[in-house]
């Protein structure tokens, strides 16, 4: 009754008045302010290191005009330097009179010789950046940034476009690639463990293809770097490695068996394969429902808990199969115990690869200290040499 | 309307007073505290609980603050009293006023826009302000659904991505940290003193004063809640992110698909936050009319006086915000319990009567 009596005396006038004018502020579109003409829309970033300081390869995209024929996205790649990446990415206006916009910029690329040093000397600044998205997808790439900006993608107009499909929500399902953004790199970074991951990029030609003259990859930029120009190679591109940080640096790399441990271990995996034997024949299985986690012991010899559960069924074998065999999903007992082995390979080394490089990324160090604050400055900087692995997997199959 | 009612008022305590301390608040508390942020927020808001006890005990009486401080001090030591009282609200008042204008040119711009973009703001409050307090009655009916909409949305498209964990050890950060990040805070926690300067504009009720005391907790309760949430998802960089309340919706997997979607929330706090920031201007003119008595064209010509002094100071201290913030949180943060909550209980003696002039 009292609500009703509450209710009656608010005008629905002022509702609705409310209601239209936060609708229209949210519709606004900024109210058109966006000059394209003017502004360079930044949509990926390659940062290298110099002699002098940095190199900022900026991928802008371009209005490619309405014609179907030729839609699509246009892009390109300028590169600049400077002394520190702020300069670099002002230096495009200097240099084309468009104004870096960054809040499209869903991607940044770091080459590999710029992770031999503390990437936040590089990342900073877009950590500072009110108008940058934090949540972009953070990669280190094979040889140079600038070289994989600019290079021809077989799958997409614009290369980062390409490398974004490798990151996507699938991608990452699969347990091929492991993704890290902004934010969570520089939450690793900062943390007790001071320790992340970053996929690592590759590229490779596409064989028997190369871009048609009219492609539309980016036209040349300044300061000597160019874009892909008509009748270069067209590259293909993978990211199954992972890069390990500490401190900032590049300290080591998972390969692709190891990536997919740690997805496995991070619970993220559904829809990936991974292969065991059946009498000597190899048998791919297909994760259907996954879990893992790991959990420390500091009872006697600190003990580290890596367990996976998995849940798959039959994907594929090596050899013919008959059609009772084909129709049926289930996996028998040896392949799941050949599974079980090869997982615990795999968990084993990811296991091992943490100890070696010093990257905590099993953030033992991080439980260590949610747990007790007395324990972690006892144990922090002994913590991960003499901590155990305790690999327990389960893989079932689908019934 | 001449009386705020009890829903008014609770409406006030529960939903208005904690959007406040949802903009720079948790950023601020993050860098002195670390994962203990929550810690100096909860203390704050039991005491305020108390101040706000104290002063709805006070408004048993029907009386002004004015009307109780004349009545056992005399009227010039009255006025002089509810004067201070209104220029430490003039004074409190300017903080959130600074975080307002960052927010606005932060937030809904994608480039630093100049101050005028923020200056409509002063002709909102001039207008607002010229207003008797107890039709802010009507504005608390209205703003409450908004904040609680408001709030509810971006807690959801938040959960999500917290780990909640992060806050974990309790008390890692030491108590002398606690104690910093404790003091630092006062300057987001001055409810207690804007409703001294609704005394006599309270319809008070039976069992107003715990009841009122209660929905402040509740809505503490709501900002500890985002504070944790907020240091979840954001751990260690949480201390980087001064708007707090508009970044941590944001990392919802649905707005790759649908875009930022919570910004509708995010506007109805906003709107939510700009009255917030208006109210203690309104106190302190409450303050001088109290004081001075209430000619026709007073309310008015201190409105329009006291928004045009803030605009100054606002272009004064257009870059210079980390220097207020330093100045309020770390020199002269004792203002802030003097008067929010030495004050009230230190009126609940004085019988105090009605003034003739009042």
């Amino acid at each position: 009754m009292r609500a009703r009596k509450f209710w009656n005396t608010v005008p629905m006038k002022l509702w609705l008045l409310l209601l239209a004018a936060i609708l229209f502020s949210f519709f606004s579109n900024d109210f058109g302010l966006v000059d394209i003409q003017k502004t360079a829309v930044i949509v990926a970033a390659g940062i290298d290191k110099t002699e002098n300081g940095f190199s900022v390869t900026s991928q802008i995209a371009v209005p490619k005009g309405t014609d179907r024929a030729q839609g699509g996205t246009s892009s390109v790649n300028i590169t600049t330097e400077g002394p520190t990446v702020s300069d670099c990415i002002t230096a495009l206006f200097g240099k084309t009179g468009w104004v870096p916009k960054l809040v499209f910029c869903d991607l940044i690329l770091l080459g590999e010789e710029a992770v031999q040093e503390d990437v936040i000397a590089y990342l900073n600044y877009f950590l500072r950046n009110e108008y940058m998205p934090d949540n972009c997808l953070l990669a280190v790439c094979e040889g140079s940034a600038e070289k994989l900006l600019t290079s021809q993608s077989a799958i997409d107009d614009a290369s980062s476009l390409a490398i974004e499909k490798l990151f996507s929500d699938a991608a990452e399902k699969s347990g091929k690639v492991l993704t890290n953004t902004l934010k969570d790199f520089a939450i690793g970074y900062y943390g007790v463990s001071e320790s992340s991951y970053l996929p690592f990029v590759k590229m490779a030609p596409q064989k028997g293809a190369e871009a048609g003259g009219d492609s539309s990859g980016g036209s040349g930029g300044s300061s000597g770097s160019s874009g892909s120009s008509g009748g270069a190679e067209e590259q293909i591109y993978t990211a199954e490695e992972t890069a390990l940080f500490l401190k900032g640096k590049m300290v080591g790399k998972l390969p692709a068996e190891q990536t997919l441990a740690l997805s496995l271990l991070e619970g993220n995996v559904f829809a990936g394969t991974f292969s065991a034997q059946e009498n000597g024949q190899a048998v791919t299985l297909t994760v259907m429902r996954n879990s893992g986690g790991v959990s420390l012991d500091m009872k006697g010899t600190p003990t580290a808990k890596l367990s996976v559960d998995v849940t798959c069924r039959l994907c594929c074998r090596g050899t013919a199969a008959p059609i009772e065999d084909i129709s049926s999903d289930v996996v028998s007992p040896a392949v799941l115990e050949d599974a079980n082995k090869v997982l615990e390979g795999y968990l084993g080394a990811l296991f091992e690869n943490c100890k070696q490089t010093g990257c905590d990324f099993l953030e033992l160090k991080k439980s260590l200290y949610r747990s007790s604050l007395k324990k972690y400055r006892e144990w922090k900087d002994y913590l991960l040499d003499t901590v155990r692995p305790e690999i327990v997997t389960d893989v079932k199959s689908m019934k | 309307m001449t009386k705020i009612s009890r829903r008014q008022l609770f409406f006030f305590l529960a939903f208005m007073a904690p959007v406040g301390k949802l903009i720079v608040m948790p950023a601020r508390l993050a860098r002195v505290c670390g994962n203990d942020l929550w810690l100096p927020a909860l203390a704050q808001f039991l005491l305020q609980a108390a101040a706000v006890f104290c002063v709805l005990l006070l408004a048993k009486r029907g009386k002004s603050l004015y009307e109780l401080l004349s009545g056992c001090l005399g009227k010039i030591a009255g006025k002089v009293c509810v004067l201070l009282v209104g220029a430490f609200l003039l004074f409190a008042g300017l903080l959130p006023l600074l975080e307002e204008k960052l927010f606005v040119q932060g937030v809904f711009y994608d480039t630093l826009p100049s101050l005028l973009s923020f200056a409509p703001f002063f002709l909102f409050s001039a207008y607002l302000c010229s207003k008797p307090l107890a039709s802010y009655g009507r504005i608390f009916d209205l703003l409450a659904p908004i904040a609680a909409v408001g709030f509810a949305g971006v807690m959801v498209f938040s959960a999500g991505n917290a780990d909640f964990g992060a806050v974990l050890p309790v008390g890692a950060s030491g108590p002398a940290a606690i104690a910093r990040g404790f003091a630092g805070s006062f300057a987001w926690f001055f409810d207690a003193a804007l409703l001294l300067m609704m005394l006599g504009k309270i319809e008070y009720k039976k069992n107003m004063a715990w009841q009122g005391a209660l929905c402040y907790l509740g809505g503490g309760a709501a900002v500890v809640l985002f504070l944790i949430t907020f240091y979840g998802i954001f751990e260690g960089t949480a201390l980087n992110q001064l708007f707090a309340f508009t970044k941590t919706s944001k990392y919802f997997s649905g707005f790759t698909v649908l875009g930022r979607a919570d910004y509708l929330f995010i506007f109805l706090l906003s709107l939510v936050a700009a009255f917030y920031t208006a109210l203690p201007l309104t106190g302190a003119i409450e303050s001088v009319l109290q004081a001075f008595g209430r000619p026709a064209a007073l309310p008015v010509l201190l409105s329009v006086g006291l928004s045009g002094i803030y605009f100054l100071l606002v272009y004064l201290f257009d870059y210079r915000f980390g220097d207020v913030m330093r100045a309020v949180t770390e020199q002269a943060f004792w203002l802030f319990p003097v008067f929010t909550l030495l004050l009230p209980p230190l009126l609940l003696p004085l019988k105090g009567r009605k003034h003739e002039s009042a």
